[in-house]
Parts: structure tokens; C-alpha cells; sequence
């Protein structure tokens, strides 16, 4: 019985939108409302200093939202791996580059997990008189991250990073259904550990 | 597109290997069903052990963090080579089933004094 669910999952998933129809079920409207600052939540960056596809497409709609005027600050976080580059750092050099004032960006790099993110974004907003964000992620992980950030005490309003398209290829419906199980699975520990 | 033609790929190659089985190896094709059944029941074993390995990952990292004192990201359950663990896992425990089975069964004939 498991093994017949098992194939027919594997062939749902691979052959049929299956993963793009549940991508846009727990997609999140977005909420781009003047706030009091733009945070964006660390993906990975290699060694090298080179951002994932997906910290650079965050990075670029913050810098996005910013330019449109929707908040004065931007927040950027993501620490190294193998203590090579900080994310923090290249993504604050990226909107450097993109005209951004230096004194309109915070970086934050020691944060590891989505739950520290927000504890010490709470910290350095404190100080700053911040308690409206728009919160920069995928959407996927939107959920998560929200009800964390929520948690900490800020108005939250989502600007998921995302730009849809519906893969046709297997294997990328397979990847897709991948991060929709990851991030459920990340949901479903926040919610039992007590985090989110 | 890409989809279909895997699809239509795959039932082509499927159909070469049921006609080669039924005509050069003389398989019998009633016994096709059977082995369906045995592929999805290692399928299953393949998936137990995925679900067994990711469940216990997540406290183990919890718990090594804790001992440790040192990060570990629970996105270590994130990587594809558990499905080449657990499928590696899956496929010896269901020869070993049959193996056993087989074994035993042969056991049986043989107290009976069918066998031998």
C-alpha cells in the first residue's frame, strides 16, 4: 500500500502540475505597504562569495521595494558557510551597487536558523524604532518565517520573492514538490518544538 | 511535452522487456502481476526507510546540538542522497525477506520430505 502510494506520488508529481497547483495554494498575497523597514531572510552563499539563485532573487526585490520608496531601511541577513563570505555582506555590497545608501543598510550574519533571524532582527530593531517590516522570503517559507517574526513583536506584511511559472519539466515538478515538503515539514517541527 | 515522451519512452522500452521476457526467456506473463506487486512492496520498504531515517535525523541534530554545542542545520534531512540510502536500505531488507522466505519454505519441503 505505501509502495502503490509511493509510485503514485512519484508519477503525480513528475508527470502532472500537481507541485505548481500546491505552490499556488500556499502562495501568500503579498502586502507591499509602506513600512518601517525591508528584511530580507539568508538563503546560502557559496564559499566564494557567489549568493544562490534564491538569495539573489530575494536580495533584488528588496532592493526593488526600496527604490520604490515602500520603506527607509533594509535589513540583510545571512551568515557564511565553511567561514567563507558573508551573505550579509555580499548582499549589502549588491544594493551598495544598486545606489543604496550605506547608512540605509543593516546586516546581520550570526543568525543560523529562521527562529534566530527574527530574535535578533527584534534586537537591532529595538534601538531603531522599527515595528513594521516587510518580510522578504519565498513563499513557501513565508509561513514560518511570518508567524516568527509575528512572534517578536513586529507588524508583518509579506513581499514573498517568488516569480511563478509552472515548470514542465519532471524534474524540476520534482524539485518543486521537494521545497513544498521541506518547508511543510519546517512548518510542522516550528509548530511542535513551539516556535512559530 | 518532456513528460510525455519519458512516459511514451518508458512504455516502449517496458513493452521490448515484456516481449524479450515472454519470447526469448519463456517468463510467464501471469506471473507479471506478481512481480508488480513485489516492486511496489519494495517501493513501500524504500519509503519507510526514508520516512525512518528523516525522523530520526531531526531529533538527532536537535539533540547533537544541544551535546555538542556545535551547529548542526536541520537541513541536513535536505539532500538526495538519503533516497539513495534509504533505497540501498529498502532493497536489502526486502531480499533478505525473501531470501529468508525462500529458505524457509525450502526448510519446510524438506522436513515434509518433498525436497532432496
Amino acid at each position: 500500500m505505501t509502495g502503490l502510494g509511493g509510485v503514485a506520488l512519484f508519477l503525480a508529481t513528475a508527470f502532472t502540475p500537481l507541485a505548481h497547483a500546491l505552490t499556488l495554494w500556499m502562495a501568500v498575497e503579498p502586502q507591499l505597504v509602506p513600512s518601517d523597514a525591508i528584511v530580507v531572510l539568508g538563503a546560502t552563499v557559496s564559499p566564494s562569495g557567489i549568493l544562490s539563485n534564491e538569495s539573489t532573487r530575494r536580495t533584488d526585490h528588496a532592493i526593488d521595494l526600496y527604490h520604490r520608496g515602500l520603506a527607509p531601511r533594509l535589513i540583510l541577513l545571512g551568515g557564511a558557510r565553511d567561514s567563507g563570505a558573508i551573505e550579509a555582506e555580499i548582499r549589502a555590497k549588491l544594493a551598495r551597487l544598486h545606489s543604496i545608501p550605506a547608512d540605509a543598510i543593516i546586516t546581520e550574519s550570526r543568525a543560523r536558523t529562521t527562529r534566530e533571524e527574527a530574535a535578533r532582527v527584534r534586537d537591532l530593531a529595538r534601538s531603531r524604532g522599527i515595528r513594521t517590516v516587510l518580510l522578504v522570503t519565498n513563499s513557501g517559507h513565508m509561513a514560518r518565517a511570518r508567524a516568527l517574526f509575528e512572534r517578536a513583536g513586529f507588524e508583518v506584511h509579506p513581499a514573498p520573492s517568488d516569480t511563478y511559472f509552472e515548470p514542465t519539466a519532471p524534474e524540476a515538478r520534482l524539485m518543486l514538490m521537494r521545497g513544498l515538503l521541506q518547508e511543510i515539514l519546517g512548518w510542522l517541527y516550528y509548530r511542535i518544538a513551539g516556535y512559530a | 511535452m518532456i513528460g510525455i515522451f519519458m512516459l511514451a519512452l518508458a512504455g516502449l522500452t517496458s513493452v521490448g522487456a515484456y516481449l524479450l521476457g515472454t519470447r526469448r526467456l519463456g517468463l510467464p506473463p501471469a506471473r507479471l502481476g506478481a512481480a508488480v506487486g513485489k516492486t511496489l512492496e519494495t517501493v513501500g520498504a524504500v519509503l519507510i526507510f526514508l520516512v525512518a531515517n528523516l525522523v530520526v535525523a531531526v531529533p538527532l541534530v536537535v539533540a547533537l546540538r544541544a551535546v555538542t554545542g556545535t551547529f548542526v542545520s536541520v537541513y541536513v534531512t535536505d539532500d538526495t542522497a538519503w533516497l539513495g540510502l534509504s533505497l540501498l536500505q529498502g532493497l536489502a531488507f526486502q531480499w533478505w525477506r525473501e531470501a529468508s522466505g525462500k529458505k524457509a519454505g525450502a526448510l519446510a519441503l524438506e522436513e515434509r520430505g518433498d525436497l532432496g
